[in-house]
């Protein structure tokens, strides 16, 4: 949870020296450390040199701009499983704008993001959520007058990295489905020189960031990411290779309705649609609100967020296909190849049916000719 | 390679009139000169054979891992879902095979076989296409032109069931290779599926080629059928024994 700190991170302290400060254990940062380190794929024994270089580490400047979005991934954020720490790291840290969690507003808040970016040029972390809608020039979402996209651009143009959060921020989420009104599209479509990590989801899980952000703090770097840009370490394995039901899936137990008793058992979700054997995501593992749960322990499908396009791609979320469009009404796959193998073999038995006819008539017609033909002899 | 067997003798006389049959009763098959063809070399009738069947597998097995219709009761170790999975894999490598198989032989094999038998590219193919289409329709089915090996149609549909293997392939290998991401299959098949909208797109294109092994075979066992009931030439048996008997009074399009 996110309380403000009587304990500001002073510019020039280091980490180590804020957080003894703010009377947190040398236990519990160890701790901390140990955890980040395995969710980076690091084995504990990396948990020192971790801390090491993360008690070395001066105020890091982050600066959070919120576009055409929900706010749900400052909520996910919020509420990291490790929030005295996860907290100090990320929320304080943050807070030179964010405009969800900052005090100021107004003309204050817009003035606090420009004094920050040109006080910290080339230095600061930009954290983007949400989308950039580019219809009709940007209208639909502007800030102090200016579009999402200007704001973006400024934002980026002094940032040493871009962590890019959430679907929105991926590739436009719900606003960019079919058929995409406002024209939104993710943050790698308009930075193209920036380093951008995608953090995805709808929301990402908080424990992603955070280890996100102890990566770059500790190595200086991002983690090695994807194919679409996620880093490896949270988004390197299926949701279906890790699931707690994987061994009904493949016993062949599966809940076919919602209050089934399969579904009671705590059967597989595959036939309801279940999304995990398309999606990379680290939620088995990290789960959510401090470990609390995850959709599938709590019996509902997966929808696929973490994956670009899901809201067209993974939906209806209760069926394993995606509907084939633009036949009038929307049809599954199997739908109309039943239909198509029903037509051919009505029109092969019509086929058939004609071809006997025909034959008869020809045959006859020959005999018919044989037998005036030898009555010529 | 074709030698001609001349058959002598009076056509017979016209059969009684069955009630039951009347086509195969009444009429006798049709006599005169034939000869003997073999446009059918071994490796293909192999691989036609071993790929319908591998087709077969992969359409019952792959139907039950999109939708499972049994389910196993009470507790692990079942696997009913693992087996029919690794049957459905084992199946698809054989599959595969067999298209190395056919790639290999549309350069080694005869003219009937290679790589320009697959498609209708001469001006002539388009001409004999209309008619061979009015054949079906029966539409002066006499004038249809007489191919050895495949009529244009037969090349059309043949080749696009080549294409659609290859996207029934590899949408299965891009469906395959999310479990190890990294991996070979992965590291192939991810650059398209992330181009056509992702893993899905690429699911759902893999179900809907399946509906062209269901329905090709439907007009494809019929049409041989049909053939081989009309024109009595022994086309059916071609591939199992690699040949037939064409009648040696006309003229072949493709010989």
């Amino acid at each position: 949870m996110f309380f403000p700190t009587q304990f500001p991170w002073a510019k020039d302290q280091s980490l180590g020296e804020h957080l003894e400060a703010s009377g947190v254990s040398r236990r519990d940062f160890l701790e901390f450390c140990g955890q980040m380190a395995v969710l980076l794929g690091l084995t504990e024994m990396a948990a020192p040199r971790v801390a090491a270089a993360l008690e070395g580490v001066k105020r890091p400047v982050v600066i959070w701009i919120q576009l055409q979005e929900c706010t749900g991934c400052v909520e996910s954020i919020l509420r990291s499983a490790d929030p005295s720490i996860g907290e100090l790291i990320l929320n304080i840290v943050s807070l030179d704008y964010s405009h969800t969690l900052m005090a100021a507003s107004g003309t204050a808040a817009e003035a606090a993001l420009a004094s920050s970016m040109k006080a910290n040029m080339g230095e600061y972390l930009l954290v983007v959520t949400g989308s950039v809608p580019l219809a009709e020039g940007g209208i639909y979402t502007t800030m102090g007058g200016r579009t999402a996209k200007d704001v973006l651009v400024e934002a980026a143009a002094g940032a040493k990295a871009v962590f890019a959060v959430g679907a929105c921020a991926h590739w436009g989420s719900v606003q960019a489905a079919k058929p995409n009104p406002t024209g939104a599209v993710g943050v790698a479509e308009i930075i193209k020189d920036k380093p951008i990590v995608h953090l995805t989801g709808c929301p990402p899980i908080a424990e992603t960031i955070t280890a996100t952000f102890v990566h770059y703090l500790t190595f200086g770097a991002l983690p090695e990411l994807d194919s679409d840009g996620r880093p490896l370490f949270a988004y390197g394995a299926r949701i279906h290779d890790q699931c707690p039901r994987r061994a009904n899936f493949d016993a062949g137990q599966y809940v076919e309705v919602f209050d089934d008793d399969a579904a009671r058992k705590g059967w597989c979700l595959y036939k309801v649609g279940c999304k995990g054997p398309a999606t990379f995501s680290p939620c088995p593992i990290f789960m959510w609100n401090m470990k609390t749960s995850w959709p599938i322990g709590a019996g509902h499908p997966c929808i696929g967020c973490t994956e670009r396009n899901f809201w067209d791609t993974m939906t209806p979320f209760y069926n394993r296909l995606p509907n084939v469009a633009g036949l009038g009404i929307e049809q599954t796959a199997d739908t109309i190849g039943a239909a198509l193998a029903a037509g051919a073999l009505a029109g092969v038995a019509a086929h058939a049916a004609a071809t006997t006819v025909h034959q008869i008539r020809s045959h006859r017609k020959a005999a018919a000719a044989e037998g005036a033909h030898d009555g010529q002899d | 390679m074709t030698v001609p067997t001349p058959r002598h003798g009076p056509a017979p006389p016209p059969m009684a009139d069955s009630p039951l049959f009347p086509l195969g009763a009444r009429f006798a098959p049709p006599s005169g000169n034939y000869r003997w063809v073999e446009p059918w070399g071994a490796p293909l009738r192999v691989m036609h054979w071993v790929a319908a069947l591998a087709i077969l597998v992969l359409i019952v097995t792959g139907f039950y891992i999109g939708r499972p219709y049994f389910m196993t009761t009470g507790a692990p170790p079942q696997y009913l879902m693992g087996y029919i999975r690794l049957i459905h894999y084992v199946a698809a490598g054989v599959f595969v095979m067999t298209g190395l198989v056919r790639v290999y032989w549309l350069f080694a094999g005869n003219q009937f076989e290679r790589l320009p038998a697959l498609f209708p590219i001469r001006k002539r193919d388009w001409v004999n296409l209309v008619t061979q289409v009015k054949y079906y329709l029966m539409i002066h089915p006499e004038r249809a032109p007489h191919y050895i090996g495949h009529n244009p149609l037969q090349q059309l549909s043949y080749t696009t069931t080549y294409v659609v293997s290859i996207v029934v392939m590899f949408t299965g290998f891009a469906m395959y290779g999310q479990a190890a991401p990294g991996g070979f299959f992965y590291t192939i098949t991810q650059p398209l599926t992330l181009a056509v909208g992702g893993i899905q797109v690429v699911r759902l294109v893999h179900h809907l080629c399946v509906w062209w092994f269901i329905i090709f075979p439907i007009m494809h066992i019929y049409l041989v059928i049909r053939k081989e009931v009309t024109e009595r030439g022994g086309g059916l048996s071609g591939i199992i024994n690699g040949g037939h008997y064409i009648r040696a009074d006309k003229q072949y399009v493709d010989e």
